[in-house]
Formats: C-alpha cells, structure tokens, sequence
C-alpha cells in the first residue's frame, strides 16, 4: 500500500490484557512468556478464589482486581480501561487458558501497523487449530453466520480471544455485556465504529485445560438471550 | 361488576406503570400499555372478547382475557429481568472503579 516500510512499534507500548478466573494452574508461565517478550501485561482478576493474582504479580504483571466475580466482558473492559489509563499505544486481548500462542500477538500489532487498521482480530480458520472438537466447530460455525447477519461484517472467525487494536481502536470499546456474549458485542462496536479492521491468521491449542473452560452448546442460547435482552433496555 | 371494577384498578395500575417505565424500556412499555388498554376494553365490553376469542379460536371471552392476564404478567417478569440486568450493570461499574483505584504494579524482576 505504501511505498515505506512502516516502523515497527516497540513492544513496551504493548499492554496485554489478560483475563482470568481461577487460573492459578497456568497463569505464571503464561505471564512470564509475555513478560520476557518485552510486553506490558495486566491481568484482570476477576474475583478469583485461587492465588491467580499473586502469582501473576510475581510473574511480572500489574494487576487489577474484581472483588466480585463478574465475567470475561467486564474483566476485558476494565484491563482495556486500565491499559488506556497506563498509556498503552497497543491493546491486545490474550485468553488466559493457554490456547493461544505469544508469537502470534507480533504478527497481528505489524498487521495493525503495515494495514493502518484500528483492529486485529485473531483467525484460527485462516490459521490453524490443534485438537478442536466437531461440535465445537459446528458452534463456531453457526457465530459466524450470525454475526455476518447482525453487524454485516464478513469474518471467519468471531469467537476467537485474542485481539489487537491500536490506542484509538480500544477507546472506542465499552462492553456492557459482562459474561460470554462480549465477544459478539465486541464486534458489534468495532462495525459501529467504521474503522477499518484486518483477520490475521492465528494458531490455537486446544487442550483438556481449555476445553474444559471452553464454551457449551447452552452457553450459545444464552448469548443469544444476552444480547436480545440489551436491545430492550438502555 | 365487581370484578370488572377490581380488575381495572389492577390493569389501570398496570398502564401507569408502564408509562412510567417508557424511559428506561420504551418497547417494554409500549408492549404493556398497549396489551393493558385491551385487556380494560376487554373487562366493560366483555361481548366484544367472546366475538374475539371466537374469531381466534378460543372458547370464551373469559378465557381471552386470562390469557391477556397471562400476557402481561410475562411481559412484567421479562422487565423485571431488564431491571436486574440495569443493576448488574451499575455494580459492573462500581467493581470496576475499585478495582481500578486498587491496581498492583507488577513486582520488580528478581
């Protein structure tokens, strides 16, 4: 698009936002992966009763804390809120559970960077996936087909946790939708918005950790319900 | 006639609210005031209902006006709900503002 190669930005403008519930078992290495990537890391405790803050503060990430525990939508806002606050050039969402990989988060800020788009957002149908269940594809499916009809944007994967966008991008996000329907209202708000956004082919490992976080056929009717029900009140 | 006068007190009541609730969940009020005005045309004119209810298939304006009855109480539960979520919302914010004010920095490296 331009004859210039852009500058790549330095990785210390890069706030990771990562929340987690209950996620002692991973969340340090996790953490110490990012850290040593030279990324900013800030993880949203959302109301753990595990020792998930601690560890991860000793793991070298600054750490917010629900007292109460409130869902991943609210956990994502307040770590995007807190990493505008910290003046984050970059804001990028990380699933806490270890499905997706650190060296990704390079490839989707130089796509923010070499597309001038205000969103990332992480692919795994242009990418790949590594032990993904039928039915889970199935669902998966079924949410594209969905949010190609509600926001008219034409993804290939709109359930996916890890995200980029530029400081600009993640200003414009407020998510009201605490629990799993964020990821639908996310981009409901990225299509309102009008900035441009780019898929970037992502890897996830899908393991017996994450699987077992993962969601079910009855959490998809109830994302359905969420976001029906906040379109009948302000 | 009694009935009829207790259960427009009721429906009545049923309509100011519903007003009252167009700030905050305008197609939950419309919705509701509007099933509440057929039910108190319902209530006086009751021939009316059974001509309805026989048009529509069911047996007796009596049973019509249950139905509406029904109606509205659903529709009243689905705003309590609204209510609740409005709620969930503000303690969101408050929870969010605590935690905020409450960051820990991460721990210089060792």
């Amino acid at each position: 698009m331009s004859s210039k190669q852009p500058k790549k930005p330095d990785a210390r403008l890069v706030w990771i936002v990562v929340a987690a519930f209950n996620e002692a078992a991973v969340i340090g290495p996790i953490v110490s992966d990012l850290v040593r990537r030279g990324y900013r890391v800030v993880v949203v405790d959302d109301g753990s009763h595990d020792a998930t803050g601690q560890i991860a503060l000793s793991a070298g990430a600054a750490v917010v804390t629900h007292p109460v525990n409130l869902g991943q939508g609210a956990a994502l806002q307040t770590g995007i809120k807190f990493a505008l606050q910290q003046s984050a050039a970059y804001v990028v969402t990380f699933d806490a559970d270890g499905q997706h990989r650190p060296a990704d988060i390079a490839r989707l800020i130089d796509a923010l960077v070499d597309h001038d788009a205000a969103y990332a957002l992480g692919s795994r149908f242009l990418g790949s996936s590594r032990g993904m269940p039928p039915g889970r594809r199935l669902l998966l499916q079924a949410a594209i087909w969905l949010t190609r009809v509600m926001t008219g944007l034409r993804l290939t994967d709109t359930h996916n946790g890890l995200r980029a966008m530029t400081r600009e991008g993640a200003g414009r996000i407020a998510l009201r939708q605490n629990r799993m329907a964020h990821a639908s209202e996310l981009l409901e708000q990225i299509a309102a918005t009008g900035l441009s956004h780019v898929e970037v082919p992502v890897t996830i490992d899908y393991t017996r950790y994450s699987l077992g976080k993962g969601q079910r056929f009855s959490d998809s009717l109830a994302i359905l319900f969420d976001l029906s029900a906040q379109k009948l009140h302000r | 006639m009694i009935a009829q006068i207790g259960l427009s007190i009721l429906l009545a009541g049923v309509l100011v609210y519903a007003w009252t609730e167009y700030r905050r969940a305008p197609v939950i009020s419309v919705l509701s005031m509007l099933v509440a005005t057929a039910g108190l045309y319902f209530v006086w004119l009751p021939n009316h209902a059974t001509k309805l209810a026989a048009l529509v298939g069911i047996g007796r304006g009596v049973d019509l006006i249950i139905y509406v009855w029904v109606v509205i109480s659903l529709i009243l539960l689905l705003n309590l709900h609204l209510k609740l979520r409005s709620q969930a919302e503000l303690i969101t914010v408050l929870t969010r503002e605590i935690a905020l004010a409450n960051a820990r920095m991460a721990e210089p490296r060792k």
